[in-house]
């Protein structure tokens, strides 16, 4: 009755073949157009920046991809592009494809361009915030918070000065605590001197003494008394020895107290100096002032793309996982599990680089650059990743060794004739435009330690006068400054462990600037000085003058009650003997 | 609205249907599959042909789906965790490199954490599933089916156009 259950439906194969055959249709469709799509999204993501490209082709048969009008946004600035290109052509080796992975034996860039304006802001990674770039970018970011830029207050010339709380003085707790220990060492000494219980010995010396006085040489009862009174006092005074040892110390360490009463306040005039929002005066201060902001940028973003890559391209062979692809569920992380002898999940072999500077410019400069071993997986690829470049006033290298497990990230580059644009210079009425100047950068990232080089060398500045400052004495006074300078040399150098390294700053304006500065400022910043430690004093004299007393009394009481005990044992100790020996002098007949 | 209304036709298509408790028990767990693990990847291209191709009931797997669907979104977190679990399990590292370095299997996303988590509680939870759905099934139509047939509901439900569509695919 019951017929017997089919498993498969046959009939169905036929819609599935529809199916497949549409599937195949739309992919040969739209491939370009998802690859487009796919790419911009990876890209994207990867770089943390906005990805565009205008037209794709994918030639899977012959291995080709080509590429036109790729824009990718710069990931630190809202309105420019990292670069643009206007052609790449790829040619991949099909099969790692199956491998789901991507194996691009050369690529040939054309006509690509820097810095180029944009319409839109293309950041990504700095307003998620997701995504390693968001991380990184995060984190260079903090890094590069890090620096304490001082800034010049120049825009009028004031002073001014910040509430002086009591309570950030070192002063008054460190007077306080001398207060204590002086009266702790006075209670301490006057124990000593009750336990030393001189007075019975001294009266005890003054009756043998007197004693002595009236006997004879042949008293002998009287003559050993008093040797042993004697014995006593010498005993007594090595106590009383003892004790102004003690009391020595003690002093030592109370005028070492006072001593430090006089370094806290030094220290407070310094904080109290702090409080005051005068112009640095000094050379070095004033470079890191004008020039610290602008010189830390090239470095910030050098060490984005170089955490980037070391976060893309990491040493060894162990599973990494980065975030999964972004879609409506969540997106996980994708696990890689590179394998030895095997190819990596990315390769590029070969890059040939063609691209313009300054294209905007009459006579834009062409150059020409290669890249080799750009891979994720560089223990596989077993060489680092090189890039040069070449052309007129040009020489660029960069180098990232990840090979090994102690990544070695190395940059370098020096450009010239290129006209950098005007700047606002900080804390100065003043805009600077370098025009056409030489720049050099260096860069070596070895583990986790830096060290950078960021200089601008140009003969041809020129100098602006904001008009907003038109009637500021010192706008007068910068500008009369620098106005007639028109070299410009700055350098900035970065060194020392990378989450905390040391930065320095200089340029040949720092001196003009300084020496016009103190010649102009200098009262005003001593006056303004002198009042700061007025007030610190005021504060302070009323704790440490009573304080100082104290410790004075206290002293010269200990020292002065050791002396009179040691005078008074001596004496008694110096008559007993000279008694004696008159008794016990032999006289010849 | 039609999402509701094509949900329901489902549901009372594949209960009604011809086909047995197990077949329809069967296409529902192969829809959980689809609706469970993230859709776009290769393995459910494989689900989706056996949902096609062997006899179980596709408007179950429909359902199924339909159902799983925001199962999934919500037990993410789980999956997320499953994967990440196995994934970096030093005892497995081996099989998945292997894996990872085989032709096509790398595109089947298996090493997402997501994926393969929600992968392996489908595996998991596929038999007790389908035991717990045909017994339910079978339950259903001892008990209220026929009542069901005949209400007013049912028949309004049915008379729809959308419903003549799921009859081309009953088992």
């Amino acid at each position: 009755m019951s017929e017997r259950l089919r498993i498969f439906r046959w009939r169905a194969i036929g819609p599935l073949l529809v199916l497949f055959v549409i599937g195949a249709v739309l992919w040969w469709l739209f491939a370009d157009t998802i690859v487009r799509h796919e790419s911009q999204k990876v890209g994207t993501q990867l770089l943390g920046a906005r990805v565009e490209i205008e037209h794709l082709h994918l030639d899977i048969a012959n291995g080709k991809v080509l590429m036109r009008g790729l824009t990718i946004a710069s990931p630190h600035e809202a309105f420019k592009n990292l670069l643009q290109a206007d052609e790449l052509v790829a040619d991949l080796d099909v099969v790692p494809l199956t491998e789901k992975k991507l194996i691009i034996n050369r690529v040939a860039a054309n006509g690509l361009r820097f810095g180029t304006p944009r319409q839109t802001d293309g950041r990504v990674a700095s307003q998620s915030g997701d995504g390693i770039a968001g991380r990184v970018l995060a984190e260079t970011r903090e890094w590069a918070s890090q620096f304490q830029i001082p800034v010049l207050q120049l825009a009028t010339g004031k002073i001014s000065i910040d509430s002086l709380d009591p309570r950030r003085l070192s002063t008054i707790p460190a007077a306080e605590a001398l207060g204590a220990r002086a009266d702790s060492s006075r209670r301490a000494w006057q124990t000593a001197f009750d336990t030393l219980r001189l007075g019975p010995t001294l009266d005890s010396a003054s009756a043998t003494r007197e004693r002595l006085r009236h006997a004879r040489a042949t008293d002998l009862a009287t003559l050993n008394e008093a040797r042993q009174a004697i014995d006593r006092l010498k005993r007594a005074r090595d106590r009383v020895t003892a004790l102004e040892r003690d009391v020595k110390a003690g002093v030592a360490d109370l005028q070492a107290g006072l001593a430090g009463l006089d370094s806290a306040r030094r220290r407070d005039y310094a904080f109290a100096r702090s409080l005051l929002k005068l112009p640095s005066l000094d050379a070095p201060q004033i470079g890191a002032a004008l020039f610290g902001p602008g010189a830390l940028k090239p470095f910030e973003r050098v060490l984005y793309y170089a955490q980037l890559a070391r976060r893309y391209m990491p040493p060894g062979l162990l599973p990494r996982a980065t975030t999964g692809p972004r879609r409506v569920r969540r997106a996980g992380e994708d696990v890689r599990f590179p394998k030895e002898r095997a190819l990596p999940a990315f390769l590029v072999r070969s890059a040939e680089l063609s691209f313009l500077l300054q294209p905007t410019s009459a006579q834009p400069r062409r150059y020409a650059g290669q890249l080799s071993g750009l891979t994720s997986d560089p223990a596989l690829y077993g060489r680092p990743t090189v890039f040069g470049a070449t052309g007129p006033q040009l020489a660029a290298g960069a180098m990232l060794n990840h090979v090994r497990a102690i990544p070695v990230d190395t940059a370098g580059a020096t450009l010239g004739g290129i006209t950098l644009p005007a700047f606002a210079v900080p804390g100065v009425p003043l805009r600077l435009d370098p025009g056409a100047a030489t720049t050099q950068l260096g860069f070596a990232l070895k583990g986790d330690t830096i060290r950078a080089r960021f200089a601008i060398r140009s003969t041809n500045v020129r100098w602006t006068r904001d008009s907003g400052f038109a009637k500021s004495s010192i706008g007068n006074l910068i500008w009369q400054a620098v106005s007639g300078i028109s070299n410009l040399d700055v350098e900035s150098r970065l060194s020392g462990a990378l989450h905390h390294p040391d930065l320095a700053v200089r340029s040949n304006l720092d001196q003009a600037i300084a020496s016009r500065l103190r010649a102009v400022l200098g009262e005003q910043v001593a006056a303004a000085e002198k009042q700061q430690r007025d007030r610190v004093d005021a504060l302070i004299d009323d704790k440490v003058g009573p304080v100082r007393a104290r410790v004075n009394e206290v002293q010269t009481q200990a020292q002065a009650q050791v002396a009179q005990q040691r005078a008074r044992l001596d004496e008694l100790q110096k008559q007993l003997e000279q008694r004696l020996r008159e008794l016990t002098r032999i006289r010849l007949p | 609205m039609f999402t509701l209304i094509k949900l329901i036709q489902s549901l009372f298509g594949a209960l009604h249907s011809e086909g047995t408790p197990g077949q329809l028990a069967a296409g529902i767990v192969l829809g959980a599959f689809l609706g469970l693990t993230p859709l776009f990847n290769l393995h459910n291209a494989v689900v989706f042909a056996l949902l096609v191709l062997l006899n179980v009931s596709f408007a179950g797997g429909l359902l199924g789906w339909a159902l799983c669907v925001p199962v999934g979104f919500l037990l993410d977190p789980l999956f997320d965790w499953i994967g990440h679990s196995l994934l970096l399990a030093p005892s497995l590292r081996g099989l998945w490199t292997s894996m990872y370095n085989m032709p096509i299997v790398p595109l089947t996303n298996f090493n997402n954490t997501v994926v393969l988590g929600s992968l392996v509680f489908a595996l998991l939870s596929a038999v007790p599933l389908f035991l717990l759905l045909r017994w339910a099934v079978a339950r259903y139509r001892v008990t209220v089916g026929e009542r069901v047939r005949q209400s007013r509901f049912y028949k309004a439900v049915t008379a729809s156009k959308v419903y003549n569509v799921y009859k081309l695919f009953r088992p």
